[in-house]
């Protein structure tokens, strides 16, 4: 869960690139695998939470605006299970 | 009096657990977060305990009329709430509070089997003790993240263990004051409990069945 939320967190911030963060970017950010990146950009698609944009060079990601409203409402009950002691 | 009193905390009590159990579920709708849906249960499970007892306790008070709640109306709205405080330390992980080795064992089954003389007395206990452990939990969170709001919550536990125990120990003095300052203990802590909850807005939130991990 925590791995999505830092995803899409750095989607959102990219600022240097229109079309999006590309997947080295994202790697470092998440601090996971490309293997498992890729599985979850993959479903983070599926579920329309990113947008794939194609350059000439890799593809990059960006957040949909149903990703921003995922990201918020992680955001708030991340606080809220923190309250608690909790990560959700 | 001391019955209408004891409905209205069982009635504050089933609307402030219902309030952070609808929240805990507006969370896990919009995010499929296993922990949301772990304190959907355990708040929705206090919620149901408290409002089991205060039925128990309007049925005395307008139908029945006997002077004294029935005690296995009572017992099941403990064993409900009991619930619901064991998976608030179950989202801590209760592997940790069970130990491993025999020897610990041997001392802390023996509590919950031959300490009790009667159903309620080993619920309570479990309460108790479930409740101790998340509030120490939640005091290391703390320490670990110095949040002021989950400094309420670990009040709000505490405050609720407290409750537990003055119930546990209402059972040896039954006419006493401690059941209604029990019970009064315990809306306390659930009022700590939602301290944090109240700041936490729900703006823009939607129950979004598709938006799970």
């Amino acid at each position: 869960m925590k791995i999505i939320g830092d995803i899409l967190t750095t989607t959102r911030d990219y600022i240097p690139d229109e079309n999006g963060a590309n997947v080295t970017h994202l790697i470092r950010n998440a601090n996971i695998s490309h293997g498992r990146l890729s599985k979850i950009l993959s479903t983070l698609v599926e579920q329309g939470l990113l947008e794939q944009t194609s350059s000439k060079r890799a593809c990059k990601y960006k957040i949909s605006s149903e990703g921003r409203e995922f990201l918020n409402a992680y955001n708030t009950f991340n606080e809220f299970a923190q309250n608690f002691g909790l990560r959700i | 009096m001391e019955f209408i009193l004891e409905n209205i905390l069982n009635l504050i009590g089933f609307v402030v657990g219902l309030i952070i159990g609808i929240f805990s579920y507006v969370g896990y709708k919009n995010t499929g977060s296993p922990t949301l849906f772990r304190l959907t249960l355990a708040f929705f499970s206090i919620s149901i305990g408290f409002f089991v007892i205060w039925v128990g306790y309007a049925a005395e008070s307008f139908v029945i009329k006997s002077g004294q709640i029935e005690r296995w109306v009572q017992t099941l709205g403990i064993g409900i709430q009991t619930i619901g405080y064991f998976f608030i330390a179950f989202s801590h992980s209760i592997k940790a509070f069970f130990p491993k080795s025999r020897y610990f064992r041997s001392i802390i089954f023996p509590l919950f089997i031959f300490s009790g003389s009667s159903v309620e007395n080993i619920i309570r206990s479990i309460s108790f003790i479930v409740l101790v452990y998340g509030t120490i939990e939640t005091v290391i969170s703390y320490i670990e993240g110095k949040k002021k709001s989950t400094l309420f919550v670990a009040s709000g536990l505490g405050l609720l263990a407290l409750g537990e125990f003055l119930g546990w120990y209402s059972l040896v003095f039954p006419e006493s004051i401690l059941y209604p300052v029990s019970v009064s203990t315990k809306i306390v802590g659930l009022l700590a409990l939602f301290i944090p909850v109240s700041r936490v807005s729900l703006r823009g939130m939607k129950f979004a069945s598709d938006a799970e991990e």
